[in-house]
């Protein structure tokens, strides 16, 4: 009986191979902790294999990594367009239906999502430098993901998408400006029949981390990868002391806008995030706790 | 660096974390703090009390320099990343020493050394040297400290002897100790009868070290 568990997947697998044939990490190397906690995900090493029903997927590359898929008859992924590097011509392309387009639109997700039918060959990459995460979900498993994260899903993961609900309000009654500092919607991935396989690609390094219930931790809100749906998450306003300065603006709207996450569960944080925004004052926000120093 | 690099500073550790998009973590003892940009931060316990520094702000403020330097103090955790693949570079600073640093390039520093910036001067520098107008400028006085930068891409260190020259393309430039002198030079290029171009480079002047890094924006051509 295999008794071996993937380390990064949670998931039993194959100790006798290179890589975890599920996600694609190393097998033989040790798991590297910061002190804090954090686990460094391993990159997928170049041309490791990953397995999905009757199908298979490559991971070529390091520094922008490409998943090179080998679709099965019967089976399919869907994908954002703007991922699509290559494809047999063999492999049967498709729309498929999101519900919610003008909203999508509005908020800047994605609004063409394509499936990819077997048999056939194709390729997906993502224009930036970091890794491929590669997500193996059990059947009833659920998975948030930051907007623009998502690579891929295999056809047995069920899509969707909804609102954050982290947001702040700036400027004026006349120019008010709202703003997401986790991007207004996440994409909600959920294994509901069988197992599925989720990629996402993350710009950066990837840290993971297990919290335990009740556990908090805050971060910056765009570096967020993914979460276990268990995960809470809402705002957090921190203004510092102030040590003297005080030109021309109320000394409060110095502040840090992050999020708090309260466990259970797994959260993923990449190293490249997006700077915040400006200093204006705060008018309304979402449910947020604070802290003054 | 190794990933996962750890070394200490003060009563405190720091830990160098993934190789690609490198992230500092902190452990602050009791008694010491860094100081950062504050946009820089990545994730902190939520016990690690944030403070504000006054940097004569307006100034900056109108040279692209952020006027606000976050300190935090220990105990604590408290980790920081930049937003380019790149390097972090490590500079222990014995007591008595300068440092200029090029804009945004400074990731934190520890406490005990202290933080001003310098304007750059000569038109020709802000103009052509891609520079921008300020550098900051980390000063050590009794204590020695650590200081913390990113360089994009690889960096790499030259020590020049006293009058060395060396001709840096000014966005490679990262840091250099104060006693180097760094000026912007044209270098006139012809292409054909008629073209006519011009290059400018920094010169270092030794004695002293100069940090480069490998990946940096084209002034010339804007990519």
């Amino acid at each position: 009986m295999n008794t071996y568990v993937c380390m990064y997947c949670r998931q039993p697998s194959d100790p006798s191979q290179l890589t975890c044939p599920l996600c694609g990490a190393p097998v033989d190397i040790r798991e590297a902790v910061s002190d804090s906690g954090w686990v460094k995900q391993p990159p997928i090493r170049d041309m490791a294999k990953l397995q999905f029903g009757q199908s298979h997927c490559q991971i070529a590359g390091t520094t922008v990594p490409a998943a090179e898929f080998n679709l099965a008859q019967n089976e399919m992924i869907y994908f954002s367009h703007h991922v699509l590097l290559w494809a047999d011509p063999a492999t049967r392309l498709q729309n498929m239906s999101l519900r919610g387009g003008w909203k999508r639109m509005m908020a800047g997700l994605p609004l063409i999502m394509l499936e990819a039918h077997g048999p056939g060959h194709i390729a997906l990459s993502d224009n930036h430098a970091g890794e491929v995460i590669a997500l193996p979900m059990q059947h009833g498993q659920q998975m948030w993901v930051k907007e623009h994260r998502f690579l891929t899903a295999t056809g047995n993961i069920r899509y969707d998408w909804g609102d954050n609900d982290v947001w702040y309000i700036t400027g004026d009654s006349d120019e008010q400006e709202w703003h997401y500092p986790m991007g207004q919607y996440g994409d909600i991935f959920t294994a509901a029949d069988r197992p599925g396989l989720l990629l996402l690609h993350a710009q950066g390094n990837v840290f993971i981390r297990d919290l335990r219930q009740g556990e908090t931790l805050t971060i910056q809100p765009s570096s967020l990868v993914y979460r276990d749906t268990s995960v809470r998450v809402h705002l957090h306003l921190e203004y510092p002391r102030n040590m003297g300065f005080a030109f021309w603006r109320n000394n409060w709207d110095y502040r840090n806008i992050m999020v708090r996450l309260t466990g259970p569960g797994r959260v993923a944080v990449q190293s490249i995030f997006e700077r915040p925004e400006g200093m204006e004052s705060i008018r309304n926000h979402s449910y947020a706790t604070r802290r003054r120093w | 660096m190794r990933d996962m690099t750890e070394f200490r500073f003060s009563a405190s550790t720091c830990q160098v974390e993934g190789e690609l998009v490198p992230v500092a973590e902190i452990a602050l003892a009791p008694q010491d703090g860094v100081y950062f940009e504050h946009h820089i931060l990545l994730w902190k316990d939520e016990s690690v009390p944030l403070s504000s520094m006054q940097t004569n702000g307006p100034r900056r403020t109108l040279g692209g320099m952020p006027h606000i330097v976050t300190v935090a103090n220990g105990p604590g955790r408290i980790a920081f990343s930049r937003d380019a693949p790149g390097e972090l570079v490590v500079l222990p600073l014995h007591p008595g020493m300068e440092i200029d640093v090029r804009e945004h390039a400074f990731v934190l520093a520890s406490h005990s050394i202290q933080y001003s910036f310098i304007r750059i001067k000569g038109l020709a520098n802000m103009l052509h040297g891609g520079n921008g107008m300020f550098m900051d400028r980390f000063v050590t006085a009794q204590y020695p400290g650590l200081l913390m930068l990113h360089g994009f891409g690889n960096v790499l260190e030259r020590t020049l002897r006293p009058g060395e020259k060396i001709m840096v393309e000014p966005g490679g430039f990262l840091y250099k100790d104060s006693s180097v002198t760094m000026n912007t030079v044209q270098m006139p290029l012809k292409t054909g009868m008629f073209g006519r171009h011009s290059l400018y480079l920094a010169e270092m002047v030794g004695p002293g070290r100069v940090g480069i890094q490998s990946m940096y924006h084209h002034h010339g051509s804007g990519e």
